[in-house]
């Protein structure tokens, strides 16, 4: 059966119509589910509660929803939604377990693991970021916040790096394929496979740079 | 699956809105495959707890804007003068007030028109199709409104009749299911008909 477009769920759940929320399910909770587990590696029942309560929230916010431009609007707005909900996600467990106690496990299983001193590296940037979490001053904090975000020292860093490299960085972190980026970088997609690595290295130096109490990569 | 420590820092800067992919991500997100392994328990219960959600919203009214009410929406928003958009979408100025105040079929308006109109303000096929529906219903009926009306509250002011015209063609409008014969039908069908042909070449 063909799926509903944008336009037609939105004016259902506009219009109160109940079978708007079901072309909402079948539109996006698949979709949702996706990258929630294969991106951000949020474990399935998490995932499946995250995406409801983003949909949820959809379906609670739709009146302020209002096409601008293409049917395409409606999809970037549930991903805004879908991104703050995995933001949260993120921030309750760097509050409770920690967000690299499940983590190093899987790491260190893996064969391009990085050596001791640049895990150390990237576990001290991440312990400021769940510290700044529990300061007060984050509760007033707002998310995008430039210059004084919680990340900034990962932004700095990035900065210093040329932009084919920041690149191919930031679109492989959310796993964007190599064919696609290299349409913005000016690199082969094979290329940037055998650069992703030493670009990362590279970065982890940099931001080692700006941590004084991490050992020197 | 992705467990890299680097990529799990660039991920928190992304959620937290430090950096960005200029919609990149989100763009190929559609694109990807889905993971659709929820069991039907669990899709029922995300179905009852939308609908419960759903219910407790108040319904809008959402009639579809008149070719006029948006025409003029957008131009303020994008503070236009009424010359501009005319001469932009190949129209005489006169026309395009008629338009503003949806006075003139839509049918009267040339397909390029249209296209250059959708072009310009990038408004979305299905949005144009209704709006397009809408204001030849109104324009269509308009003058019947207005006849039917007139001879009713002939004896009263000329300011209040008009008053009063204008206020019952707007709740008609609003209210009324409005099926055209089938010859206007046919013409409004055959400009639509283009108009889709034309979008699905850009």
């Amino acid at each position: 059966m063909a799926r509903a477009s944008n336009q037609q769920i939105v004016r259902e759940l506009k219009e109160g119509d109940q079978r708007g929320c079901r072309h909402l399910i079948d539109a996006y909770q698949g979709r949702l589910l996706g990258e929630a587990v294969h991106v951000f590696q949020v474990p399935f029942l998490d995932a499946e509660e995250l995406v409801s309560d983003a949909l949820l929230t959809v379906v609670n916010k739709i009146e302020t929803f209002q096409f601008k431009r293409s049917d395409g609007d409606f999809h970037y707005w549930v991903m805004t939604i879908f991104r703050n909900r995995v933001r949260d996600f993120m921030r309750h467990r760097a509050l409770t377990d920690g967000l690299l106690e499940r983590f190093d496990e899987a790491a260190l299983e893996d064969d391009e693991s990085y050596s001791s001193t640049e895990r150390e590296v990237v576990r001290t940037v991440i312990h400021r970021y769940e510290d700044s979490l529990r300061s007060p001053e984050s509760e007033t904090e707002h998310v995008g916040a430039g210059k004084s975000g919680k990340l900034q020292i990962v932004v700095e860093a990035l900065e210093r790096l040329e932009t084919w490299e920041r690149v191919l960085l930031r679109c492989r972190a959310l796993e964007i394929p190599y064919e696609e980026i290299a349409h913005y970088t000016g690199k082969t997609a094979k290329q940037l496979k055998v650069y992703h690595t030493r670009v990362k290295r590279k970065f982890l130096k940099l931001l080692a740079e700006r941590v004084p109490e991490a050992p020197r990569v | 699956m992705n467990h890299d420590p680097v990529d799990l820092l660039l991920q928190l800067a992304f959620l937290e809105g430090e950096i960005t992919t200029h919609g990149l991500y989100e763009r190929l997100a559609a694109e990807r495959e889905m993971l659709d392994h929820s069991s039907d328990t669990a899709k029922l219960a995300l179905l009852q707890r939308l609908e419960a959600a759903l219910a407790r919203t108040p319904a809008k009214d959402l009639s579809p804007l008149t070719i006029g009410v948006y025409l003029c929406q957008m131009r303020e928003e994008r503070s236009l003068r009424p010359q501009e958009v005319s001469s932009r979408i190949g129209i005489p100025s006169n026309i395009y007030k008629m338009m503003e105040h949806d006075r003139i079929s839509p049918l009267k308006i040339s397909v390029d028109a249209w296209r250059r109109l959708r072009q310009l303000f990038q408004i979305p096929k299905d949005a144009l199709e209704a709006m397009i529906r809408r204001t030849h219903q109104l324009v269509y009926f308009q003058a019947s409104f207005r006849t039917t009306l007139a001879r009713y509250d002939a004896r009263k002011k000329r300011e209040l009749k008009a008053a009063t015209l204008k206020k019952a063609t707007e709740e008609l409008f609003a209210r009324a299911v409005l099926s055209l014969p089938p010859r206007e039908q046919q013409k409004l069908n055959l400009l639509l008909k283009a108009l889709a042909e034309d979008s699905e070449g850009l």
